[in-house]
């Protein structure tokens, strides 16, 4: 077994198949990071990821177009941070009572729907992949990372984006502030308010596109609970990464690949039992960060409502 | 300015209709009638005595939940691996009673009761002392520990555990054979499937309250959630703090999973968990993260979720219908929490002109609860 | 604080005293309710359920059968007030569709002594409890033929949920089946560690294609994510069960293991017309038709007819007794 999987065939298959399982990750975690930057946190991305899936793939079967259908999950995406937002931000609710609020009513909803629109499962021909020029031709590496539909190149190329926005720009340097130090941001004329609830937004299309990806990038069918806890996996990855946007590729990448490499073990014949092979990315993603440095910074404001006439 | 007494009912009644009043759009919807609909969902589990056994017995779990989430939220921690938790505690319990026996009920009861609670704290201690010490964020590891637990009971449930009639019949599902009657706790209402565990966890909330306000740890804890820098200067070990409230509150989430093994389905089987780690959280928080309000928030969202599930047989539709009320439920009365907590704050608001005397900052409860992420 | 919990009281109080009244009416119609650990339009388990008891009900006339599902209750907890209700509510069968529902009935039934109650897949019938089986491994053999007849990589790839119930009857069957025909054939089996997450299922199923599987299979609703992966790549078949699942990919899915589940419901409502409301154990095997290998009319011609007369023959053996499968002891 060990030389099979050693095989260069095995070898990228179990790279793309790591690659494509950590897209919905790398969409949803990034974009929870932007919530998180600013302060808030949203447990309920499993939610918005259902109504993204749903919405997504709805939308694309009755037009034919799964890019109208992605538009339709990012519409959903922004009804979701604003009404996120709503709670969370205008009437300063508790953000972990309000996450699993928004991951209930979210799942519930996309259930709802499926049933009076769709109600039977059926398909769609979903994006298909897109052989990027000259370097799609590049052996082994072509086919690992340059094969994919747009969504995957999309997920990826937002991570050195979301660096440079949250590190480079005024405005990354604002976000920053009001998770940081809300109070100064509100000294220095920022409306912290603003830039929570934008977040917020930026995050709830983030995970819409998660869950849209799931339905017309990936399996290209919705049924219900496809996201099957995905949501969570994703806020967990934001904690991986501390707040950083490679270090949440390397989380994505690792969970996935990890995930990737025991379907292939378990399909080449494996010797233990096959529930240890599931939970091998779990646990590993838990080792890996006791072994990593022991040095921590996160938010200083997470989780704490702002109020500027103080509580 | 303390909220009045009826003003807190008016706001929490305005929240439930609210939510009621969307979720009727989408009852309308599918043609079903939302009178019909929300009378068997909010009358039905108090209409007869079915529905109060039932739902007491639903509250059971989410109450000894909650009160573990009280203890690590009073500490600093937001433990979302009470799912996990549960299942373990189930196991552990369960184990012990499958090779106990022979052992008198009297003496194996509190064994098992014991045995899960054990199984339930040592699944809270790892990410307990992965915070403390290593600095791993619990919401982190929770989340990966109860896709791990989860796997960890199938493998157990389908291997060594299995009811061996399972496998002479070849059905090969996955649960362990009845536990001894001996140590099923008893019905308090026979023909109901309200069981001692019920009163169990009614002690327990009591004593999680002295604990919390009356004993020396119990204070340590609190400092520690309320500023761990404050606490350490205080001389208190915030890493022993940590841990220990992981471990309480595992625990109970573990106590959780042994008594619905003991109380409701006298043997192991997947699903056990219900997913009451999650709305045990909710019922915490709804009962202000105080041990003893947790007893009726906890009894009201046992009713609410028997409720939901009864409305979906009153006016047959689909069961996702359920799910998105509750959400919408959870949403309303969380977000209307700003009226009662800092109504001059939720009145500036709504546009209304500000009370002349500005409120002293007392419009927090005593127990104010402490950011819910530790720094 | 005490305010709070004071004002939650008063509300249930309130609730108690506006407490509404049920309605009884009685009539010459047989109701069945059916518990549902999935939902209706999942393409397999749970649908095909559904449809048996829907078919029932046309047959008999809407007039004579009503029927009542409540979906979604996978734990046996909810279920069980599912199931408490129904039987108060007056309901004659109450088909609770699962494994995981045997303690549950076992408790309930012993109140409600004259309401019919069926689970499966299970063996425990009791006084009022119907247990149903479905053979699954029968089925499974016969596809096992198929599978290791037209396999040409030699390589066969099972997509399974997770290892328990139906799953090992239906993998070991599978197995056998294949190794009668071509011992040559590596059958690779792998779980999710799942019933319901289809993207996972889509992976495992393109990874078993990319490892070299050319048939594949497997059981539970995550499977319409793995016939799709597999739809996506010609030359690759999928072999279904619990129902016909043709409908997502007609130019991939073969044939499928489908449970005549209208005949089982029939039977448990005619026995109850007899007055004899439970203690059978409810076969389905290919003997009794509760079992049927569907094949795909589209793709009919991909299994060659020597192939398909191997099927029936082996059929005939199995349901003639001289040949059964072993299952794992």
């Amino acid at each position: 077994m060990i030389n099979q999987l050693l095989e260069f065939s095995t070898i990228i298959g179990i790279l793309t198949t790591a690659i494509r399982l950590a897209t919905p990750f790398l969409l949803a975690a990034l974009g929870e990071m932007f919530d998180q930057r600013a302060g808030v946190y949203n447990l309920g991305v499993e939610g918005v990821m259902m109504l993204g899936a749903f919405i997504g793939f709805w939308v694309s079967l009755r037009t034919g177009s799964s890019y109208i259908g992605i538009l339709a999950a990012i519409f959903a995406g922004v009804l979701m941070g604003l009404l996120m937002g709503l709670v969370s931000i205008t009437l300063q609710a508790e953000q972990g009572i309000s996450g699993i609020g928004l991951f209930m009513f979210g799942v519930g909803l996309a259930g709802y729907l499926f049933r009076i629109t769709i109600g039977y499962i059926t398909n769609i021909e979903g994006f298909q992949p897109i052989k990027i020029p000259i370097l799609g031709d590049i052996p082994i590496l072509g086919t690992v990372f340059f094969n994919h539909n747009w969504m995957v190149y999309f997920a990826f190329l937002m991570v050195p984006i979301s660096w440079f926005i949250l590190f480079k720009t005024t405005w990354g340097l604002k976000i920053r502030t009001a998770g940081m130090t809300p109070e100064a941001a509100d000294t220095l004329g920022l409306s912290v308010v603003a830039i929570r609830y934008t977040c917020l937004v930026i995050g709830s299309v983030a995970a819409a596109m998660a869950g849209a990806f799931l339905t017309l990038g990936h399996t290209n069918m919705y049924a219900d609970n496809i996201s099957a806890g995905r949501g969570f996996i994703a806020v967990a990855l934001v904690y991986f990464g501390r707040w950083n946007p490679w270090g949440i590729l390397g989380g994505a990448l690792f969970f996935s690949f990890v995930d990737a490499l025991q379907l292939w073990v378990q399909v080449l014949g494996l010797k233990i039992p096959y529930e240890f092979a599931v939970m091998a990315p779990y646990v590993l993603t838990i080792l890996a960060l006791v072994l990593a440095a022991r040095r921590i910074w996160e938010p200083a404001a997470l989780g704490k409502p702002f109020n500027r006439e103080g509580d | 300015m303390k909220t009045s007494f009826k003003a807190q009912i008016i706001t929490l009644l305005i929240a439930v209709l609210g939510a009621l009043a969307v979720g009727a759009v989408l009852l309308l919807i599918v043609h079903a009638n939302p009178f019909r609909a929300y009378e068997a969902m909010l009358f039905g589990p108090f209409s007869d005595l079915y529905g109060l056994t039932e739902t007491a017995a639903k509250a059971t779990p989410l109450l000894l939940v909650g009160l573990g989430i009280v203890i690590a939220f009073r500490s600093g921690i937001l433990n979302i691996g009470a799912e996990g938790q549960m299942m373990m505690g189930a196991l552990a319990g369960t184990v012990v009673a499958l090779n106990l026996q022979r052992m008198p009920g009297i003496l194996l009861l509190p064994l098992t009761l014991l045995a899960g609670f054990a199984g339930g704290a040592i699944y809270g201690a790892i990410p307990g002392s992965l915070k403390a010490y290593f600095k791993v964020n619990e919401i982190l590891s929770t989340i990966m520990l109860n896709a791990i637990a989860q796997q960890f009971m199938v493998y157990l449930l389908r291997g060594p555990l299995i009811d061996p009639t399972e496998i002479s019949y070849g059905t090969g599902f996955p649960q362990t054979q009845q536990l001894p009657e001996s140590i099923w706790l008893v019905r308090l209402i026979p023909q109901t499937r309200l069981h001692l565990g019920f009163v169990i966890a009614i002690l327990m909330a009591i004593l999680v309250y002295i604990f919390l306000w009356r004993t020396v740890i119990g204070y340590r804890l609190r400092a520690v959630g309320a500023g761990p820098q404050a606490a350490r200067a205080a001389g208190i070990n915030v890493e022993t703090g940590l841990l220990s409230a992981m471990v309480l509150s595992g625990g109970f989430a573990g106590l959780a999973g042994i008594v619905e093994v003991l109380g409701i389905h006298h043997r192991l089987l997947d699903g056990i968990s219900a997913g009451y780690g999650f709305t045990g959280i909710v019922a915490a928080l709804f009962g202000r993260l105080h041990p003893l309000g947790v007893i009726p928030a906890a009894f009201l969202f046992g009713a609410l979720m028997l409720g939901a599930d009864m409305m979906q047989r009153a006016v047959a539709i689909p069961a996702a219908i359920v799910q998105t009320i509750q959400g919408l439920m959870v949403l309303f009365v969380v977000g209307s929490d700003i009226f009662i907590r800092k109504p001059d704050w939720a009145r500036q608001l709504l546009g209304i002109k500000l009370l002349k005397k500005k409120s002293a900052m007392g419009s927090y409860p005593n127990n104010q609860s402490p950011p819910l992420v530790p720094k | 604080m005490k305010k709070v919990a004071l004002s939650v009281v008063l509300i249930m109080v309130l609730a108690m005293l506006l407490s509404a009244c049920g309605t009884q009416t009685a009539s010459q119609k047989i109701k069945i309710a059916l518990v549902l650990p999935s939902t209706v339009d999942d393409l397999s388990w749970s649908q095909g359920m559904t449809e048996g008891v829907k078919a029932v009900q046309k047959e008999l006339g809407e007039d004579k059968v009503e029927v009542a599902i409540s979906e979604r209750l996978g734990n046996p907890t909810d279920a069980a007030a599912a199931v408490r209700q129904y039987a108060s509510q007056g309901y004659d069968l109450i088909i609770a569709h699962g494994s995981q529902y045997q303690s549950i009935l076992d408790e309930i039934a012993k109140e409600f002594p004259k309401t019919s109650f069926a689970y499966g897949t299970g063996y425990q019938a009791h006084d009022n409890i119907f247990a149903y089986d479905p053979q699954s491994q029968e089925g499974a053999y016969l596809q096992g033929i198929i599978a290791g007849k037209l396999t040409k990589s030699n390589i066969i790839g099972i997509v399974g949920p997770i290892e328990a119930g139906d799953a090992i009857k239906y993998n070991v069957g599978f197995q056998q089946g294949v190794k009668s025909v071509n011992p040559n054939a590596d059958v690779r089996v792998a779980y999710t560690g799942s019933f319901g997450d289809i993207a996972k299922a889509s992976e495992l199923a393109k990874a078993q294609i990319d490892a070299g599987a050319d048939i594949l299979t497997g059981t539970a609703q995550q499977t319409v994510g793995a016939i799709k992966a597999c739809a996506e790549k010609p030359g690759i078949y999928w072999l279904g069960n619990d129902m016909d699942q043709s409908s997502i990919a007609p130019d991939t899915v073969l044939t499928a293991q489908a449970y005549n589940w209208k005949d089982v419901v029939m039977q448990m409502v005619k026995f109850r017309q007899e007055g004899k409301i439970g203690g059978e154990h409810l076969v389905l095997s290919l003997g009794n038709g509760g079992i049927q290998i569907v094949v795909n009319q589209k793709l009919a011609n991909v299994i060659p007819a020597d192939v398909m007369a191997l099927v029936e023959q082996t059929k005939k053996d199995i349901i003639a007794g001289k040949l059964t499968i072993e299952l794992p002891k």
